[in-house]
């Protein structure tokens, strides 16, 4: 038997429970009572930026090519004689897969197939079938991948800000690489890194819908046994290149020949971890709705001077590897507001705090909440963050209610000029 | 009386309110509409700027007001939507919801406007947004390359307009236009209130709405003509128009459009499994010949424009392709209306459309949407039925359908980076 855990939260009035299986894995189901839609997802703690680690099999450290964890999504859905998406497809179950900078998903959703979608899944991800014409057959999909995102200006401003940011770490890379380097992808460094990567302690299941839950850890289990020919339970040791706390450099700027430019304000922080993963991303949004949002005086002021247009705002990405806040918007004239938007975030720390203010902004924050945890891909986003972050499932609507005056402030301490770049596409 | 949809089950916290107003509107009034239905949602009499509005809606936790814009065939529609938490999951059971229909009525019958004109700030202020709106059209390439196939195919019908109106007639636009429109749109306009989500405790709510928008939500007299102008036919070419537009991007686009000319009200399920067959699915014809066989594309689909009865596919493709990307689409359309479908294609497709129907109740939106359409295409189905209609169309009714598909468009974009 498997011990159960079992965590209520009840202002979303949902219900979350979780275990480890004796063969490593990691099970969390959320259950969404009379919801019809059943979302099942198994996925890795391997990302785009875990491109040097110890080969499992050899014991040799290995430098992999840029975009190979993206790659492998791609080819897992690749079995012997079928696609994955088309099998999946033909029985009504839609399903995709994502690769991040950190981990890679696997999932299908449906209505009343859940048993048969659960049994496909685990398949899918635990019996790989690389060949070296199959291999080479998804190049053009990808590098057409590749080249739609290099057209996409807001991923581009995005990235840039990034690489301003980030001297070595590999999220300076985009996640599925450059058509040279998937060049280079081979199906032996697919299984290298396949091996490494997908074994069972790595890994997790997120189921969420209304299922019986006790039946379906026992069902994951079967199958998993069922499908598993091997797993190395060896410690995976991955390398990362030691990150400078400083920024690249403080300004870039693209030209996409746009007609309405984008602008990202990047700041670089410092690694948090487990709770304060959350508590940097509370804050983050508190201080976006206090000082930049629609409601803001500084959002107002530049919209009615044509700083800016239909939004601002600023949002937290942190993991154990990256940390850091982007302030994102756009503006006819990009160089002149964001040089503006800097100086007014910089300078926040030294105004006071409206007290009242905050407590509107946590009202108005509480009730997105709920709203948006009636959205099933909310809750696996959730799950997900607590298994990569090592977090408390609802840690973050009890700091929410609980956010200070003191904890606004030390927020905004973080934003300075030394750790800030502005990023520009036009 | 204007018309109020409800969808009320407990599974949602929220409540989702959406007013519409759905219109007949003349190609050249489109910018000028849009501009007003903004300005409306930027300030009024009691709210005099964005900032006072959205202070309002952070108070009633975090209410989400919006103003969406859409064509509908060839009819327009302005949407003033709001979404709010059901008072049992707020502290103190507080009645946000009935605060929400009150503000909807403030913002759209009591506009900020003096002597004939909106406040001059605001006026300027979103004139120079739909402008930017229209402007930065071509930033997104693959989108700029959909919508220019649905202005190509659907040429001289508001169905072929660009959802923000034409550049120069929002240049044109003068405040007291914009207030003509303004009046234009509450007076001549099918009026229709969805409300879908948790509706506990609100056992009258359709009262409550009449109640509040009183007179303002009655009859119109042109009400059948909103209804007949959904689809008016415009004239096509008796050949395949191709265009070819360059641009700097790293990869091209390229779109097929196509018409079904005798397709009848009927025909709805078995044009949906046309579309779903040719380009909706991993499983379909354009994902497994143009991207699983080719590896051409990464992105390769296909859209059905129910009221117009017409298709645009299209693929992000290199520029070198077009040619070789060109003759596979074009034989997949050629495959079905030769009968070409396997009963696996033919099998996933339905089973694709029976699945998102059977989802359709765990989304107040899908829910608001189903009720609206069924409501402005007098279908009045319910979606049992629906799924028992898709159920019964045969692979036969399929291929007697695409004989009847013509190809009227290539339109390619792009590549030149």
């Amino acid at each position: 038997m498997n011990t159960i855990k079992e965590e209520f939260s009840k202002e979303l009035n949902e219900r979350t429970y979780s275990t480890h299986l004796s063969n490593g894995l990691t099970v969390y189901i959320c259950k969404k009572e009379k919801q019809s839609k059943k979302i099942g997802m198994f996925g890795t703690k391997y990302g785009s930026v875990h491109n040097d680690f110890i080969d499992i099999t050899t014991n040799e450290r290995v430098k992999v090519p840029d975009g190979v964890a993206h790659y492998l999504e791609h080819k897992l859905f690749e079995q012997e004689g079928a696609n994955a998406l088309d099998l999946f497809s033909k029985e009504g179950i839609s399903s995709n897969a994502y690769t991040s900078f950190d981990h890679t998903v696997y999932y299908f959703e449906t209505a009343d197939k859940f048993d048969l979608g659960l049994e496909m899944l685990i398949k899918l991800v635990r019996t790989p079938y690389f060949t070296k014409e199959n291999v080479e057959k998804e190049r053009g999909i990808i590098g057409q991948e590749i080249s739609m995102y290099d057209d996409d200006p807001s991923f581009s401003v995005y990235f840039e800000a990034l690489k301003n940011m980030y001297h070595v770490n590999p999220v300076n890379i985009d996640i599925a690489g450059t058509i040279e380097s998937i060049s280079h992808i081979t199906k032996d460094i697919l299984y290298t890194c396949y091996n490494t990567f997908y074994n069972l302690n790595n890994m997790f299941i997120v189921i969420i819908g209304d299922v019986d839950v006790e039946d379906t850890i026992n069902k994951i289990e079967e199958h998993v046994k069922k499908y598993t020919r091997e797993n190395r339970t060896n410690e995976i040791i991955k390398y990362t290149l030691n990150e400078p706390d400083s920024i690249v450099k403080d300004f870039s700027e693209k030209d996409m020949k746009l007609s309405m430019p984008l602008i990202n304000i990047g700041f670089k922080e410092e690694i948090a971890l487990k709770n304060d993963v959350v508590k940097m991303d509370i804050l983050s949004q508190i201080v976006s709705e206090m000082y930049l949002a629609k409601n803001s005086d500084f959002y107002e002021k530049m919209y009615n001077k044509e700083m800016v247009s239909d939004y601002m705002y600023m949002f937290y990405e942190g993991a154990k590897e990256y940390s850091h806040l982007i302030l994102t918007t756009e503006s006819k004239c990009p160089k002149k507001a964001a040089e503006e938007i800097k100086k007014y975030v910089i300078n926040l720390k030294n105004e006071k705090i409206d007290e009242e203010l905050l407590e509107i902004t946590k009202k108005q924050l509480l009730g997105e909440f709920i709203m948006k945890s009636e959205d099933p891909h909310n809750s696996y986003r959730r799950i997900i963050d607590t298994i990569l972050n090592e977090n408390d499932l609802y840690y973050s609507i009890e700091l929410l209610k609980n956010v200070t005056v003191l904890d606004v402030k030390e927020f905004l301490n973080k934003l300075n000029e030394e750790n800030c770049t502005v990023s520009i596409v036009k | 009386m204007g018309k109020i949809l409800k969808y009320d089950d407990n599974r949602f916290k929220s409540v989702y309110l959406s007013y519409n107003f759905t219109l007949k509107i003349a190609e050249e009034e489109i910018a000028k509409s849009v501009i007003s239905c903004f300005a409306l949602s930027k300030g009024s009499k009691k709210y005099r700027t964005s900032k006072e509005i959205e202070k309002y809606l952070a108070s009633l936790y975090g209410s989400n007001f919006e103003v969406n814009v859409e064509k509908i065939g060839d009819l327009f529609n302005f949407e003033f939507r709001i979404i709010c938490v059901n008072k049992n999951y707020l502290p103190n059971e507080e009645d946000v919801l009935s605060k929400c229909i009150d503000f909807l009525n403030e913002i759209i019958y009591f506009p900020n406007i003096n002597d004939g004109k909106f406040d001059n700030e605001i006026f300027e202020r979103e004139k120079k947004t739909v402008i930017d709106y229209i402007e930065k059209r071509k930033d997104e390439k693959i989108k700029y390359a959909v919508s220019r196939a649905e202005e190509l195919i659907n040429k001289g019908t508001t169905a072929g307009a660009f959802v923000y109106g034409d550049l120069e007639e929002a240049k044109n636009t003068s405040n007291e236009d914009c207030v003509r429109s303004y009046m234009n749109i509450i007076n001549n306009s099918l009026k229709t209130v969805v409300i879908s989500g948790n509706l506990t405790g609100y056992d009258n709510i359709e009262d409550k709405i009449r109640e509040v928008f009183g007179d303002n939500f009655g009859d119109i007299a042109n009400e059948d003509e909103i209804f007949e102008s959904i689809n008016l036919e415009n004239v096509f070419e008796n050949k395949i128009t191709e265009v070819k537009e360059e641009m700097d991007t790293v990869q091209a686009a390229i779109c097929v459009g196509m018409k079904n000319f005798k397709e009848t009200e009927e025909d709805y399920y078995i044009a949906n499994m046309y579309n779903a067959i040719l380009g909706t699915t991993p499983s379909s014809k354009l994902f497994q010949n143009v991207r699983e066989k080719a590896s051409l594309a990464y992105t390769a689909r296909s859209r059905y424009y129910r009221f117009k009865k017409t298709y645009v596919i299209y693929a992000g493709i290199e520029k070198m392709n077009y040619e070789k990307a060109k003759d596979i689409i074009l034989e997949q359309i050629s495959d079905m209306s030769s009968g070409n479908i396997s009963d696996e294609e033919f099998n996933t497709a339905k089973a694709s459309i029976l699945s998102d129907l059977k989802e359709y109740k765990d989304s107040k939106f899908a829910m608001a949407k189903f009720l609206y359409m069924n409501y402005i295409t007098k279908m009045s189905i319910s979606l049992e039925d629906m799924i028992l209609n898709f159920e019964n169309v045969t692979k036969e009714d399929v291929i007697t359908y695409a004989k009847n598909v013509e190809v009227k468009l290539i339109y390619f974009l792009g590549g030149e980076a």
